[in-house]
């Protein structure tokens, strides 16, 4: 699994946001609903605020083995759709690219 | 639940389901309520952080934490985890004939069922549970 990656990312505020996922995407919001599962194949990274081993985001991750970071202090609301970001696993840091 | 955290004390998967089941019934019982009070609503409330928030991030959690390195041949709690979700052959086979590894198996899967229970397309039917408190929360209520 890689340690860093890089894409656009999509901030999902709302259940109601899944469905626009139409192609592949680094997921950032403040913690999962089930519906992610629906668009699971277009997610190639989870960048959630809480921090919990059996949150959404973490059982999901692992089932789809997804690279998570988890613990990102506002994270939705630094961040928007469109903007291309870089995630480190490793360091547990995420950052806009310009 | 008193009865769901005595049983998780006592590790009885079995009848901690059940509590779970009694608890979201009730929880149903309300939302389907024609004319619910704001006790009753709150009586939800309660409900839905306990299932949905409380029990599973909290109190499942703490206690994997605490009885999954008591399994041996030892296993951390994140290849524990990994194990269950990914289905992780090997490891799985490793602990094939281990009673600890299973009952810990059966009581994390337990708690990941809440985490994906769904009902009229939301998560512990939130959606229903939302419009029933907005409506009927008080005025100046803080």
């Amino acid at each position: 699994m890689n340690k860093v990656i890089q894409g656009k990312a999509t901030v999902v505020r709302s259940r109601r946001d899944y469905p626009k996922i139409k192609s592949e995407t680094i997921l950032i919001s403040k913690e999962t609903h089930p519906d992610l599962v629906l668009v699971i194949r277009n997610i190639k990274g989870i960048v959630v605020e809480v921090d919990n081993r059996l949150c959404h985001a973490a059982i999901v991750a692992r089932e789809f083995g997804i690279p998570i970071l988890m613990g990102v202090k506002e994270a939705a609301k630094r961040f928007k759709t469109g903007d291309r970001v870089a995630v480190d696993f490793e360091r547990k840091t995420i950052r806009k690219m310009k | 639940m008193k009865d769901l955290l005595k049983e998780t004390y006592l590790l009885d998967v079995k009848k901690m389901a059940k509590s779970i089941e009694r608890l979201w019934q009730e929880y149903q019982i309300v939302l389907d309520s024609k004319n619910p009070s704001w006790e009753d609503a709150n009586r939800a409330r309660a409900i839905i952080f306990f299932l949905g928030y409380f029990y599973p991030e909290k109190i499942v959690s703490e206690s994997l934490e605490k009885r999954v390195p008591l399994i041996r041949p030892a296993i951390t709690i994140d290849k524990f985890l990994e194990a269950v979700d990914k289905k992780d052959g090997k490891i799985l086979k490793k602990y094939a004939k281990n009673e600890k590894f299973h009952k810990l198996e059966r009581f994390y899967l337990l708690a990941k069922k809440i985490k994906n229970r769904a009902k009229n397309g939301s998560y512990l039917d939130e959606e229903r549970f939302n419009r029933l408190y907005s409506k009927l929360k008080p005025k100046g209520y803080f």
